[in-house]
């Protein structure tokens, strides 16, 4: 619901992680909304090795997730929606 | 006479200054930058419509609504691309960028490369499990999601930024189990007249230091990491003393649990651009490699130009008193006018980028790393991240007489991966200087495309492709 302008409180959207639902602000990355509920692990390399948001400014490209069906998004650039799905990746995609 | 034509690639410190100083002195502006808004790294902006805090010093506050206010007044007047990721530089001053998945191209009378730093991590043991992050990355999510990235976080690196990071994650409410620094966190007190030259850097650096205090944060001095332990991700960090050469000292290990290690190194220079470009480009051992450029920001290419950070690491006060001189300079020298330092706008620009220059040489010896840090990973350790190239096959490769960083990416895959080097190759030519005790020779050589970009982008041409 939209709050009047003069608050100061953020409206929160509710968005799929590989299945589980999960609350976040609206206008927050995929990355930081993970991050409050201590999920850091977001892919597996082709080697199975676990892999998360390293740089979180975009140019190391570890965060990579499928976003609404789309492979090799970039969580910490991607902007939580409601009803958005996103799903880890393993191997290469 | 027809306006110059400026493109700018970076809208931080520098890349928004220089934009202002252009538009001032009546050329058309184009600026590009990779983040959904202006504001850079230091003056990252809220994500919009999030609110909240911010953790930083009054006075680093109230220079960024300054800078940010200035630039926000232009932005009508000049053209900002967000988001855009610049892919190519071609001689004839020609850029090429995606933006929203269609390419475009941009020819300029004058290009202005501010397109600032990345972080330097060392490799080791377990730095690739998720919960392992860069440090100014942590502080970016404080910056723009206006929330902690852990509840329990570890920090550690050199120089100035893990103390800052520290304090105002602090602030924000997160447990600190540690600080560890390659050095006493009070090591840069030891040259007073450098640290005066800075004096509004060394108010913001006391208040955090009362923070850490106030606090009681568990400070390790002398003490890096050396492995990070987790199953599916990071669950506790093993640290160790280290000696004057970096080499880790047994029996002083110490092991920390915690959800988040950020790490901070220090910076190396993106020089891409520059180096498509074709520029002549020179190699520091605190910033890795970056364009050589002359005191109004020219490199040896005709109308190309850097400033702040991507020509060494300086900081934002250097930034924005270079992007002020090199935006004006571009400009008048494109209209036949040559600049002069004399000139009182100048001469006061000079002045404050030559105090914080003063400064700024007890940051570089803060971030002097030793030696031995290159070398505190494992024969398994993974180096390059994207296509998980080993130390042990870096080695081999360096064994066999390819030394040079072309040679060690031809030969390893390393580098070649999703971030095209900018995560490993500081590491890889470290490393081999390390092992060798020769200086790094030569950059990789820099190609289009710059950053990852898929054939349907690069086949989708936006409206305005063949405008110049």
């Amino acid at each position: 619901m939209k709050q009047s302008s003069i608050s100061l409180e953020n409206d929160l959207v509710d968005f799929s992680f590989d299945g589980q639902i999960i609350s976040a602000k609206s206008g927050q990355s995929v990355v930081a909304a993970l991050m409050q509920i201590g999920q850091y692990h977001l892919r597996h390399d082709e080697f199975g090795a676990p892999k998360g948001a390293f740089c979180c400014i975009g140019f190391c490209w570890e965060c990579r997730c499928r976003v609404n069906g789309v492979s090799n998004e970039r969580a910490c650039l991607t902007e939580v929606k409601a009803g958005m799905l996103i799903e880890t990746q393993k191997g290469l995609e | 006479m027809t306006a110059c034509k400026v493109v700018i690639v970076g809208a931080g410190p520098a890349g928004m200054s220089a934009a202002i100083a252009a538009y001032q002195a009546g050329s058309k502006v184009t600026i590009l930058d990779e983040a959904p808004q202006s504001g850079g790294q230091i003056f990252r902006r809220p994500s919009k419509n999030l609110y909240g805090k911010s953790y930083a010093s009054k006075a680093e506050q109230s220079r960024k609504s300054v800078l940010l206010e200035a630039f926000d007044a232009i932005s009508q007047n000049i053209e900002f691309v967000p988001q855009a990721q610049v892919i190519s530089a071609f001689s004839g001053l020609e850029l090429q960028y995606v933006v929203n998945g269609h390419i475009h191209t941009k020819r300029a009378d004058a290009v202005i490369l501010a397109t600032g730093v990345r972080e330097k991590l060392y490799p080791f043991e377990g730095w690739t499990l998720p919960g392992v992050l860069g440090a100014g990355g942590a502080q970016s999510i404080l910056k723009t999601q206006m929330v902690a990235p852990g509840k329990r976080m570890v920090i550690a690196g050199a120089g100035p930024l893990p103390i800052v990071v520290a304090a105002q994650m602090i602030r924000a409410g997160v447990d600190v189990h540690a600080l560890a620094n390659i050095q006493s966190i009070f090591a840069m007190g030891k040259n007073p007249m450098a640290m005066f030259a800075g004096k509004e850097l060394i108010m913001d650096g006391l208040g955090y230091l009362a923070t850490l205090l106030k606090a009681r944060t568990q400070v390790l001095r002398s003490y890096a990491p050396i492995r990070a332990i987790g199953n599916k991700q990071l669950e506790a960090v093993i640290f160790a003393r280290i000696d004057k050469s970096g080499n880790a000292i047994s029996g002083t290990e110490k092991t920390i649990e915690t959800d988040v290690l950020a790490l901070n190194y220090g910076f190396v220079s993106n020089s891409e651009l520059a180096a498509m470009f074709g520029v002549q480009m020179q190699y520091s051992e605190l910033s890795g490699w970056h364009a050589k450029a002359d005191e109004l920001g020219r490199t040896t290419v005709p109308c190309v130009y850097v400033c702040g950070d991507a020509t060494g690491l300086r900081g934002s006060f250097v930034a924005q008193s270079e992007g002020s001189i090199v935006g004006r300079a571009a400009v008048e020298i494109f209209n036949g006018i040559s600049p002069k330092s004399s000139d009182t706008e100048f001469a006061g620009l000079y002045k404050t980028r030559n105090r914080h220059l003063r400064f700024q040489k007890t940051v570089a010896a803060s971030l002097k790393l030793p030696e031995g840090l290159w070398d505190l990973s494992t024969p398994d350790t993974i180096i390059c991240r994207c296509e998980s190239i080993n130390k042990n096959t870096i080695l081999t490769a360096l064994d066999q007489g390819h030394t040079s960083l072309n040679a060690i990416k031809k030969n390893t895959r390393c580098g070649m991966g999703w971030c095209g080097g900018r995560s490993c190759l500081h590491s890889v030519s470290s490393m081999a200087s390390f092992r060798s005790g020769i200086p790094p020779l030569a950059p990789v050589t820099a190609r289009p495309l710059a950053r990852p970009v898929s054939l349907g982008e690069l086949a989708s041409p936006a409206e305005d492709y063949n405008e110049h």
